[in-house]
């Protein structure tokens, strides 16, 4: 049989962000792809050396245009922990609730996208139409839908008082109401589980030799999650269930997020019960003494690993940034085998690809 | 298994010049000789189960000396990560894309932004520079602040 390679990307309509996958099939059957990424790379990690910690909090925001707000927080308690500060007890919280916000705004965002590329116009619309509510609470809070620039070295830009709280609750049972259904109905749906139970299985073996993490990994039934492996505060003393599936196919890459959108939104009431009182910020120099830090958390798409290393200066002498999706990545080209062709989109949107993030 | 035991473990395999450094955060570091970098690799994945690799950071801690610095950073429970220094004129590494395969796109990333040459492997194509990509590796340049 003759052997065809499809061309995907760095533009194209199944893509929200460029790169470039050349897959090899022979007739409906795929053989096999590699891929080319850095179609947007802006070169992060260098700039972050010509500028001060403080103009680095805006640089590292825009690293994603999703989970922009876990970066900033990894950032800031990385150059707290050289500074030797803790950030107030309020502005730890707040910083947690922002998390798990983008964190079903984000999976929220990835299920509209699966179900638009399996036809499901109408799973699509619903899902994003529930997004809105979160994006919603995320400028109430911040004055920003997706950059929300909450962070600052040595706490949050912006307090919540009783008003806030009464208004976050709102919204959340506002998007309980509205979410739940759909949600079940993802879970049940013969056409998800049509074209997702069995496609494109990753084993636990090979989660562990790509070093694969976050949903993806737990999908497969590799129990890991910085929240609870190596918690940031307040995830010490938040309780929630780290949600894991063994299937490992593209079924279980899917109800992994959906059950994760519920334990966000459970989070976000626990957060806000315990949220204590008192200030949001603490003084923070702008010379950081000279040391280095490793700093691990749970972005939505799984460990976002950070180094910085200080030379006393205002400027850090180097920042080392691993993104959850560049772990994924290397394991695509496995993935593109074995799969029918209506299967790549499937395959495709199941890793949800941060392109943005893996190319900083 | 110790940090103690770790490092009589490592000692083993690679000599006695190994040794445990000045810890980052909670993340326990070990300084390693380059010719026994895989050994050590293969040990830790197979008989220490020590699999989950996190990043690799390349770095010139003192660009006077011109040494690059690769350190290896694992996640078991706990961050362990791994310093090995090369010679800046000729900064050479065993590539552990064999035992690991997900190390691919760090080493090329190292690769191409430092010019440093992972050796036992196939090329190390670009990652996120250009393919005619004709300058020096964007990270051995002088950086100059605003």
């Amino acid at each position: 049989m003759t052997k065809n390679i499809i061309p995907v990307g760095p533009q194209h309509p199944l893509l929200k962000e460029p790169i470039s996958v050349n897959i090899e099939v022979s007739g409906e059957d795929v053989l096999g792809g590699s891929l080319r990424i850095g179609y947007v790379h802006r070169g992060i990690e260098r700039l972050a050396q010509e500028r001060t910690y403080v103009q680095n909090v805006h640089l590292i925001e825009r690293i994603c245009g999703i989970c922009s707000h876990v970066h900033t927080t990894t950032y800031c308690y990385a150059v707290e922990a050289l500074l030797g500060i803790e950030i107030p007890p309020k502005a730890q919280y707040i910083r947690a609730l922002m998390c798990e916000l983008e964190r079903i705004h984000s999976h929220l965002l990835w299920i509209g996208i699966l179900a638009k590329h399996i036809g499901l116009e109408m799973v699509f619309m619903h899902s994003w139409h529930n997004r809105e509510v979160v994006l919603d609470i995320m400028e109430e809070l911040s004055g920003g839908r997706v950059s929300h620039a909450a962070n600052l070295i040595g706490g949050v830009r912006f307090d919540m008082d009783a008003e806030h709280d009464q208004m976050v609750r709102r919204q959340l049972r506002k998007l309980e109401d509205q979410l739940f259904g759909v949600l079940d109905a993802i879970s049940t749906d013969t056409t998800i589980k049509a074209r997702t139970k069995g496609v494109a299985p990753i084993t636990a073996e090979q989660i562990r030799q790509y070093c694969v993490v976050g949903p993806v990994a737990r999908a497969s039934g590799v129990d890991v999650d910085m929240r609870r492996d190596n918690p940031l505060p307040p995830y010490d003393k938040l309780d929630f269930n780290v949600v894991t599936y063994p299937d490992g196919d593209a079924w279980a890459r899917t109800i992994v997020r959906v059950d994760e959108t519920r334990e966000s939104l459970k989070l976000c009431e626990k957060i806000l019960d315990q949220m204590p009182e008192g200030p949001v910020t603490t003084r923070a120099r702008r010379k950081v003494p000279a040391g280095e830090t490793v700093i691990r958390s749970e972005a939505p798409r799984g460990e976002v690993f950070y180094y910085l290393r200080s030379d006393g200066s205002e400027y850090p002498a180097r920042l080392k940034i691993r993104t959850p999706t560049l772990a994924a990545l290397s394991l695509m080209p496995v993935q593109l085998s074995e799969i029918r062709v209506a299967d790549i989109p499937v395959v495709l949107a199941g890793i949800d690809l941060c392109i943005a993030c893996a190319d900083r | 298994m110790t940090e103690v035991d770790l490092l009589t473990r490592l000692k083993e395999v690679a000599g006695e010049s190994v040794a445990r450094i000045e810890p980052i955060n909670r993340e326990t570091v070990y300084a390693l000789p380059v010719e026994k970098w895989l050994n050590v690799v293969a040990v830790l994945t197979g008989e220490l189960g020590i699999r989950h690799l996190s990043a690799i950071t390349a770095q010139q801690r003192d660009a006077s000396q011109g040494e690059i610095e690769v350190m290896v950073h694992f996640w078991q429970g706990r961050g362990i990560t791994f310093v090995l220094t090369l010679p800046g004129d000729h900064p050479e590494i065993p590539s552990i894309t064999a035992i690991i395969p997900g190390a691919d796109f760090y080493e090329r990333e190292a690769a191409e932004m430092f010019g440093i040459n992972f050796t036992g492997r196939e090329a190390t194509p670009h990652l996120l520079l250009p393919d005619d990509w004709d300058q020096a590796p964007p990270f051995t340049g002088r950086i100059t602040h605003d």
